[in-house]
């Protein structure tokens, strides 16, 4: 009897799992028809929509007032700044669009979750902010969450839609659909680099700038035999700078937009050869850098501990006590001027990795960038305030620098805090990332004036970046690439800092234990879809 | 009296057990102690000498501009303070109520279907809808965004606490509950009037859990209250002058977002301190019901 008994409590269990699981899959289904079928609706909505809204003299009604919405990410300023200044936007797009606009603010904490959640929901979110390569854009447009804005932006958001050219418009593409503007008229480098004193280069002899891995390491063999107690590069083991840096010294490689953890294991070959993969780690040259690593790390170029270390490399830099810090360009130009004000005289220079060799590829236009969602209610006045605070000069410094005599003021062309200016009561920011434009951008006073070379000198040597389009589907391989994250993180660090031992023998074990965890079914997977890209985008 | 004494003095081995016990538990007390002082000496350590020296319990330059920070908003904070202690005493008393009342219902012994409903409600810890639905569910069709009951319904009643004061209930034999019926005791009566007087350690112990668990509140917090509302809990509060003032150190997109010096070490410090501080005062309270209370659901588990 008991037997019988424990047999059929045995069995119940097995169907509820079943048929949970069967549920789960089930609802699964049946949510991405439903968000499909509801995006088609709101496109159909929208356009219907647009098709009444215009009259037949081709004016726009906005004769009913309406609130939209725009996802920013970052945290609402709470010193009162932020009413006041929205008050005056406000009165304006009252004025040429009959609309408000509300920013919506996902803060940074957890803030991906939160953000793509949002998006999941089904909310009737208006304007927001997207980023393909920070943001999941892709990811978000497969699952319907924008709004295809082919037949919307010519008439409702028309100086923007002439102002981007086609193959912009076509970056911004999910399958046929339009679902993103582009920030493409913002120039922004997050070009990554090390940042050295060259007041202190020049005292070791370096008179140029620094260019290769081979200049650097003199300079900071100087800091050490020169300066007292002070760590050359006290960077912290997490910082993962140097792996990008190797791989844009020493090898043609370009990155391809696939995460595997700390670093990318997977790049394209060169820009020439940029539908074939390749990895930087099974490159012989990673040897000679392995070896290099090493030598530094003996040397003491930066503190023993440096895979436990945590603490601060910029606070100490501004403080004069270590040689050099790492990051990318965007942050160079206003740490030069900070760097001016507190260590009088240190020159900040920056030896970014394209340097060597020319080995630069700019940024995908789609780093920001603005989407519609797919459940708006009124997707056209969207369109038009978005085209208001992009294009309209008033309306653009008011949310990016805020009230001018308060945020700011204008003194021979350039932004500077007014007397008096608060941090605390005065600060104010809005997040806007979603379509800066240079033409508006009044030059600021906490950026370097030199940036404007640097830029210079990177539009002379950029190559265009290659893979707008290319969404990596990681379904098959997603076990794998986990399994590839977690050897990258365990390994890697150590190597770039010296500190794993024998370099070759440490080399060849993360080599081996990346071929164990999957590497070549990876490898092969990337490069069947690279293909695939290859073949759509050569039509 | 005098017997037992003579024993113990006489008993050598046990003398030295004793003496070794309360060393290293005094050794033990103090390996614990000593994070927390650093974290309080740090938290008035100015950024610059944590950066030249490291953490130190006794702050070789005091300084209290991580706390000024912190509090640079100090109707803020206190807000966030207010919500917290209100979701936390409002969210364990009905917690405890409702985990008691389902816990005691559950192991009745002439309650017929408590297996079943046993099975439903364990079998909810090993398979969860994820995050997505349990995110619609509260949003799209509850209805509770921006409501701080969106924090306070999902802690109210958890899968593990009611399966230990079911556990614990279990000890209490049912002959009492026949007799309180016997002299015509309503069952509600008898919960109230005989069942939780008894269950006392184990309704300190789950509701110090509760309590814990709302006061550590952050997670609900920030998917369902939007930085629109006024004042949202205490730790959430917290958690946003962390990671702001981190992003804004390490900003890559942000390239227009003011620059300003954060005391990051040292403010982690001081958020650590300030989120803590009542409940340490309130632990030692409970503490005592809190060993009891917990064996005594372990051993009968």
């Amino acid at each position: 009897m008991g037997h019988m008994k424990r047999m059929a409590v045995t069995i119940f269990m097995l169907i509820l799992v079943i048929s949970l699981a069967a549920c789960g899959s089930g609802n699964n289904g049946n949510g991405n028809t439903a968000d499909n079928g509801k995006s088609a609706n709101a496109g159909n909505g929208g356009n219907k929509a647009a098709d009444n809204g215009a009259k037949d003299d081709g004016k726009i009604d906005t004769s009913d007032f309406e609130t939209i919405t725009y996802v920013v990410l970052g945290d609402k300023p709470k010193n009162g700044q932020l009413e006041k200044v929205m008050e005056k936007v406000n009165t304006t797009l009252k004025q040429k669009a009959n609309a408000e606009l509300q920013f919506k603010w996902v803060e940074w904490a957890d803030w991906q979750t939160k953000y793509n959640l949002l998006l999941a929901s089904g909310e009737p979110l208006d304007l927001i902010t997207i980023g393909t390569d920070w943001l999941d854009t892709w990811g978000n447009a497969q699952r319907g969450a924008f709004l295809p804005l082919n037949d919307l932006l010519e008439k409702y958001a028309p100086q923007t839609f002439a102002e981007i050219p086609k193959e912009d418009w076509d970056q911004s593409k999910f399958k046929d659909d339009i679902v993103m503007i582009p920030e493409d008229h913002y120039t922004q480098w997050v070009n990554h680099g090390i940042y050295y004193r060259g007041d202190w280069a020049k005292q070791f002899g370096i008179t140029q700038p620094i260019t290769d891995f081979e200049t650097l390491g003199k300079y900071f063999q100087g800091v050490k035999d020169n300066m007292k107690d002070v760590v050359p590069w006290d960077t912290n083991g997490t910082n993962g700078t140097l792996y990008g840096g190797f791989e844009a010294s020493y090898t043609d490689n370009i990155d391809l937009p696939i995460a595997t953890g700390y670093a990318n294991v997977y790049t394209a070959k060169s820009y020439d050869e940029r539908y074939t993969v390749d990895s930087p780690i099974f490159n012989d040259k990673f040897i000679d850098f392995a070896k290099l690593m090493k030598q530094w790390g003996d040397a003491g170029y930066w503190r023993e501990d440096v895979l436990n270390y945590k603490g601060d490399t910029r606070t100490e830099l501004k403080a004069g006590q270590t040689g050099a810090d790492a990051h990318h360009t965007q942050t160079f130009k206003g740490l030069r001027v900070e760097m001016d004000k507190q260590q009088p005289g240190s020159e900040l220079q920056m030896f970014s990795y394209s340097d060597t060799r020319g080995n630069l590829i700019s940024m995908p236009i789609t780093h920001g960038g603005t989407s519609i969602g797919a459940h708006s209610k009124h997707p056209e006045r969207a369109l038009m305030v978005y085209d208001l605070i992009r294009q309209d000069p008033e309306l653009y410094h008011l949310i990016n620098y805020g009230l001018e005599g308060v945020q700011y003021e204008i003194k021979d062309g350039i932004r500077t805090r007014p007397a008096g200016y608060d941090e605390a009561k005065d600060g104010f920011y809005t997040d806007f990332w979603g379509g800066r434009i240079d033409k508006n951008e009044i030059p600021s006073d906490t950026d370097w004036s030199g940036i404007g070379d640097i830029y210079k000198k990177y539009d002379g040597i950029k190559k265009p970046f290659p893979y707008g389009k290319f969404v990596f589907d990681k379904t098959s391989v997603d076990p794998e690439m986990t399994a590839i994250s977690q050897v990258v993180g365990e390994q890697l660090p150590a190597i770039l800092y010296g500190k794993a031992g024998d370099p070759e023998k440490a080399v060849q074990a993360l080599r081996d234990k990346l071929k164990a965890a999957g590497y070549d079914k990876v490898k092969d997977e990337i490069q069947k879809q690279l293909d695939a890209f290859k073949a759509s985008e050569q039509g | 009296m005098e017997v037992v004494r003579k024993r113990i003095r006489s008993d050598a081995t046990s003398l030295a057990v004793r003496g070794f016990g309360y060393v290293f538990i005094g050794l033990f007390a103090i390996c614990c102690l000593v994070p927390f002082l650093l974290v309080l000496g740090t938290s008035f350590t100015s950024e610059g000498s944590i950066t030249k020296h490291g953490f130190n319990i006794w702050p070789r330059e005091f300084s209290t501009f991580a706390y000024k920070i912190v509090f640079e908003n100090p109707g803020l904070i206190v807000g966030s303070y207010m919500v917290t202690i209100l979701i936390t005493v409002v969210g364990t008393a009905a917690g405890l109520f409702l985990v008691a009342m389902t816990g005691y219902a559950l192991q009745r012994p002439d309650f017929a279907q408590r297996n079943g409903i046993s099975f439903f409600i364990y079998f909810t810890t090993l398979f969860s809808g994820g995050i997505v639905p349990f995110y619609l569910l509260i949003n799209q069709y509850l209805k509770l965004h921006d409501s701080y009951l969106a924090v306070l319904l999902p802690g109210l009643m958890s899968p593990f606490l009611i399966i230990m004061m079911k556990s614990f209930t279990k000890s209490i034999p049912h002959a009492i509950t026949e007799s309180a019926k016997i002299d015509g005791a309503g069952d509600f009566t008898i919960f109230l009037r005989l069942i939780l007087p008894m269950t006392t350690p184990a309704l300190a112990t789950i509701g110090l859990f509760i309590a814990l668990g709302y006061w550590n509140e952050w997670y609900n917090a920030m998917l369902f209250l939007s930085p629109d509302m006024k004042y949202r809990p205490l730790q959430l509060f917290l958690y946003n002058v962390i990671t702001s003032a981190d992003f804004i150190r390490n900003s890559s997109a942000a390239s227009n977002v003011p620059l300003r010096d954060m005391p990051l070490e040292s403010m982690k410090m001081a958020t650590a301190v300030v989120a803590t501080g009542p409940v340490i005062l309130f632990y030692p309270f409970v503490q005592r019901y809190f060993i009891q209370g917990i064996t005594v659901g372990a051993v009968k588990g």
